[in-house]
């Protein structure tokens, strides 16, 4: 056995994505241009065929000298997440090519963006977190900015650049007084570290706060979530839904397996920052949403919103917390990959549209759309008995069973305002002055991503055990 | 050893003082250039304590690429200094607090650690014994063992970098003429030269 | 006596630094001479290409020529353009000459005959040459004139793209060798010629003298100077001593780029046949040989080939040396790998 190799099988998934994305890469490369079509829907298809590695068979320890973990969570997140991103590479050819900025690396960027988030989801390791969250976040840069001649997409591209490197920087700064004071880098080492009683040591627990402020700048958390708008409302429209859905997801598995890892023994320490972070990230999300009129801004509120009740499970610290943030997070992304899907579908004499008064009237011109919005719009608002209000519902419950009782009522409130803004685009579509009509959208990939969203959200109340078994098993990999 | 504690006090002040420049210089050429001086005294303090592979990477990478580069944007660049300096007053106390912070923290810190507590033996034993084998080998070692993963993971990012530089920056412009080598190489003589008889005063 | 001497040089700190500034004077002059001669060789070579005779008036064969064109540079008046930047305009051509001489500081010329015979030689003399180009691009922005910064900028450009050459084919040798030191590199190459890394190693040989060529800017990579274009690119606004340093610094790179070449891969100090009475003859000369022939190779070409467009020279740095480099890295590798070659630790 050599030493650093151990167990690599486990990473399969990972190798198999990191080879398929270098073949399509070059392939892209002597192709051309003409080569996209098919990088984007073999990407896509890889990206499948990963998530399908990491269950057969299903496989769980540590490798590459424990820098790397694979556990029921990770494979559980890391399935949303591939899904997620493949689903979005699918949804944005249409955008693209109407850009003019149809081009093979968008996919293959997504790709490896992708695969930094599997990395930062098996992290077992600081340094191994940093370089995954890094990957990651340099591939979301560079598609941030990939609609290069649009002032907006550039603009969105450098702000958030330099707003991550920042972030990127608290978390490094964090994780050197981490190692300082606990002597190593690996979970394992920094849990033993701090289980032996030397847990109150002032260093470590500034090095917690940057660490944890330099994921929830990844997550988008109040205080943390100043580039979300501006960001979700340049960035190119298809890559605002790979945003809204996958290093959400990624991010947040990280936070978990971060918190409920190597800093279990400082839970009243973390839980603090967390529960602040979540109240203040659901009221930010409820109240400044109102007044938007630009509905990819309207979602990047909204997801700061989504991102406070996620916090509130992981703020729960127990079983059921997490086991109610992997369900939550698996009916955000649905969700959330519909509505952006609709949104994709929006146009207007063949021209993009993204305003909510555009909206307007939609009910009478397309109705199926609209219709499809409805079941978007009242799902996220938690209104029963669509799959977003059992969402919330297991959030809140294993809120109140840790006995976070203010926060817990705080989200309810929260939420009561956000459904304001939801149901506001609800009666913009079927009770406002029609606008000139939105085009018939054209079958395509975003009709049927949008209309299975659709689909699954309203039957969810119906067969609801195959989600809550998953998310049950999820949780249980990180409380052996 | 009182040369070694002359050469570390000399090298650090040198480092601090260019540091502090790179900061309040007015002109960003200035920056630029005390950002190399640092970056150089660096190096030399990695010498004195023996870590001499650090030290010449150092310089390669940073000082002999990185600051190339960054000097080649800058001089290029058209800066109106007066600007720049203008919101220097109003983000000073803000700056100097947060500067503050760290500074408590990093003392914090090396107090801890100082202080002979378990964790500096703690970090010695993991770390190859630096008498014992020249540092660019015990680098190697652990390198392509332990660290294994975060070198290839390293690699996939800088693969990022340079795929994302490539898609933001690199146009296809329509029209431009450029060299093909091998076009060059196989052209022959009938290819290239047409032998006309030229009638007398007629012109070609 | 004599045993007080040694302790004095070798344990008082005094003596030390006497000793050190001694062996470092020992090193310098020669270099000099050897940078004021090759100026004469240079011309005398162009000359014998171009069917002239080159330098013959000053002294026998014209051979105190170069200390006729010394002393005029040091006695003329050294100018500095009013809307020059004073300090790093000074600086510059100081850097441009500091970084080629300093850099010998590990160069073995032959078995211990070295100053500092430091761990990681190779990595010292890369960093080192990446230095000369500072002295470059700063005495093109200080100068403060458009022909100076344009050579500063095609300059640094061009540097840095071959360093990145340089640098794999310095990986490919010391795979071969397994140790940055280069005292044991050339030690490697013990035995006859072609056991030099010359051989096994040709077209990193090749890559090698041609970058060199671009580090030095030499001909065909002499861009930043090219007179047709740039007047003398980035040191047209320098005059006297000045432009002496920078004169200076540029020949005695090219020897040490020589003898970089000369260590990596024609075996340093060693004779190529190891036998008597070839073996009689010290190391230094064989070393100083190896030198002169590259350097004849650097001047040959500079009689005989034309200038490189810009464009040319970053297709030819980027797009051939880059990948046949790597791929020659990855194939010794692979070699040493699999052919049980690999040196011992």
């Amino acid at each position: 056995m050599i030493v650093g190799l151990e167990n690599w099988a486990l990473a399969r998934p990972e190798l198999f994505l990191a080879a398929a994305t270098a073949l399509l890469l070059i392939y892209g490369v002597v192709r051309g241009e003409i080569a996209t079509a098919f990088v984007s829907v073999a990407t896509a298809v890889a990206l499948l065929v990963t998530a399908a590695l990491l269950f057969l068979p299903y496989r769980e320890g540590t490798a590459f000298a424990s820098l790397f973990i694979a556990d029921r969570l990770t494979a559980t997140m890391k399935a949303l997440v591939l899904v997620g991103s493949a689903v979005a590479i699918l949804m944005s050819r249409a955008y693209f090519e109407q850009a003019k900025a149809w081009r093979f690396e968008y996919p293959l960027v997504v790709a490896l963006a992708t695969l930094g988030m599997m990395l930062m989801i098996s992290a077992n390791d600081l340094m191994a977190l940093y370089v995954g969250l890094e990957l990651q976040s340099l591939a979301l840069y560079v598609i941030a900015a990939f609609q290069r001649d649009s002032v907006r997409s550039t603009e969105a591209g450098v702000k958030y650049f330099v707003l991550g490197s920042v972030a990127s920087g608290m978390l490094l700064f964090g994780s050197s007084l981490i190692y300082g004071f606990c002597g190593g880098t690996a979970f394992v080492q920094i849990s033993g570290a701090l289980a032996d009683g030397r847990s109150a040591e002032i260093g470590v627990i500034i090095g917690l706060v940057f660490v944890v402020a330099g994921l929830a700048f990844k997550v988008s958390a109040v205080p943390f979530h100043m580039w979300t708008p501006d960001v979700y409302e340049g960035a190119p429209t298809p890559v605002t839904a790979l945003f809204a859905v996958a290093p959400k997801i990624a991010a947040m598995s990280l936070l978990v397996s971060v918190l409920m890892g190597p800093f279990k023994p400082l839970f009243a320490q973390w839980q603090q920052i967390i529960v602040v972070a979540s109240v203040f990230s659901m009221a930010l999300g409820a109240f400044a949403a109102l007044r938007q009129q630009n509905i990819k801004r309207l979602m990047a509120y909204s997801s700061i919103g989504n991102v406070g009740y996620v916090l509130l499970g992981v703020a729960s610290g127990t079983e059921k917390g997490i086991q109610a943030v992997v369900f939550y997070l698996a009916i955000y992304m649905v969700m959330t990959l519909g509505v952006f899907a609709t949104i994709l579908m929006m146009k207007r004499r063949n021209i993009m549209v993204e305003e909510v008064s555009d909206l307007a009237g939609l009910a009478r011109s397309q109705p199926m759309m609209a219709f499809g919005m409805l079941i978007f719009m009242f799902s996220l608002a938690g209104i029963p008995p669509l799959a977003g209000f059992w969402g919330k519902l297991y959030i809140f419950m294993a809120a109140v069973e840790a006995k976070l009782f203010v926060p817990a009522g705080l989200g309810v409130l929260a939420s009561v305002v956000a459904s304001y803004y939801y149901l506001r685009i609800v009666k913009v579509m079927y009770f406002d002055e029609p606008a000139e009509a939105i085009d018939r959208p054209s079958f395509g990939v975003n009709r049927v991503v949008a209309l299975v969203a659709a689909f699954l959200i309203a039957i969810f109340s119906l067969v609801p055990q195959p989600l809550s078994l998953i998310a049950e098993a999820a949780a249980k990999g990180l409380f052996q | 050893m009182i040369l070694q504690a002359l050469a570390f006090y000399v090298f650090a002040a040198i480092t601090v003082a260019s540091a502090a420049m790179v900061v309040t210089s007015r002109n960003p050429v200035y920056s630029v250039l005390f950002l190399i001086l640092a970056f150089f005294n660096a190096a030399a303090l990695f010498l004195l304590i023996g870590a001499e592979f650090i030290a010449m990477i150092l310089v390669i990478v940073y000082v002999g690429a990185v600051a190339v580069l960054f000097l080649f944007v800058v001089m290029m660049l058209d800066i109106n200094l007066t600007e720049l300096r203008e919101g220097f007053l109003e983000y000073f106390p803000v700056g100097a607090l947060i500067g503050a912070v760290l500074f408590a923290e990093l003392l914090l810190g090396v107090g801890i650690i100082g202080s002979g507590s378990t964790t500096v033996a703690a970090l010695n034993a993991h770390g190859p014994h630096v008498a014992a084998i020249d540092n660019t080998r015990a680098i190697g070692r652990v390198l392509y063992t332990q660290y294994f993963y975060l070198f290839q993971v390293a690699g996939l990012v800088l693969l990022v970098a340079m795929i994302g530089a490539i898609v933001l920056t690199l146009r296809s412009r329509p029209g431009v003429r450029r060299q093909r080598a091998g076009e060059q190489i196989n052209r022959t003589k009938e290819q290239a030269i047409s032998v006309v008889k030229v009638p007398t005063r007629g012109g070609v | 006596m004599f045993a007080d001497i040694h302790t004095f040089f070798t344990t008082n700190w005094l003596g030390i630094a006497i000793l050190i500034l001694l062996q470092c004077l020992a090193v310098t002059v020669p270099l000099l001479l050897a940078v004021a001669y090759m100026t004469y060789a240079d011309r005398k070579i162009w000359a014998s290409i171009q069917l002239r005779r080159g330098p013959n008036v000053v002294g026998p064969f014209g051979l105190l020529q170069p200390m006729a064109d010394g002393l005029k540079l040091v006695l003329k008046e050294t100018i500095i353009p009013s809307s020059a930047n004073g300090i790093l305009f000074v600086i510059a051509p100081m850097i441009a000459f500091m970084t080629a001489l300093v850099a010998w500081a590990v160069v073995p010329f032959d078995n211990g005959w070295v100053i500092a015979d430091i761990n990681v030689g190779i990595l010292y003399l890369f960093a080192i040459s990446s230095l000369g180009v500072y002295g470059i691009i700063i005495a093109g922005w200080a100068s403060n004139s458009k022909y100076a910064f344009l050579g500063a900028l095609r300059s640094a450009a061009q540097m840095v793209s071959y360093e990145v050459s340089i640098g794999f084919v310095l990986v490919t040798v010391l795979l071969c060798v397994g140790s940055l030191n280069l005292s044991k590199v050339v030690l490697a190459q013990s035995g006859w010629f072609w056991n030099w890394f010359w051989l096994p190693l040709l077209p990193m040989f090749v890559i090698f003298f041609i970058s060199a060529l671009a580090e030095t800017n030499r001909t065909p990579f002499d861009l930043p100077m090219s007179e047709a274009e740039l007047v003398a690119g980035f040191h047209t606004e320098y005059s006297a001593m000045t432009f002496g340093l920078f004169f200076l610094g540029e020949y005695a790179n090219m020897i040490l780029l020589s003898a970089l070449g000369a260590v990596l891969f024609l075996g340093g100090w060693h004779s190529p046949i190891p036998y008597a009475p070839f073996t009689l003859v010290p190391g230094v000369i064989w070393f100083a040989l190896k030198i002169a022939f590259l350097l004849f190779i650097f001047s040959w070409t500079k009689g005989t080939l034309p200038r490189y467009r810009y464009d040319q020279l970053m297709r030819l740095g980027w797009k051939v040396f880059l990948p046949v480099s790597l791929a020659w890295v990855v194939l010794t590798a692979a070699v040493l790998q699999f052919g049980g070659w690999l040196p011992k630790p």
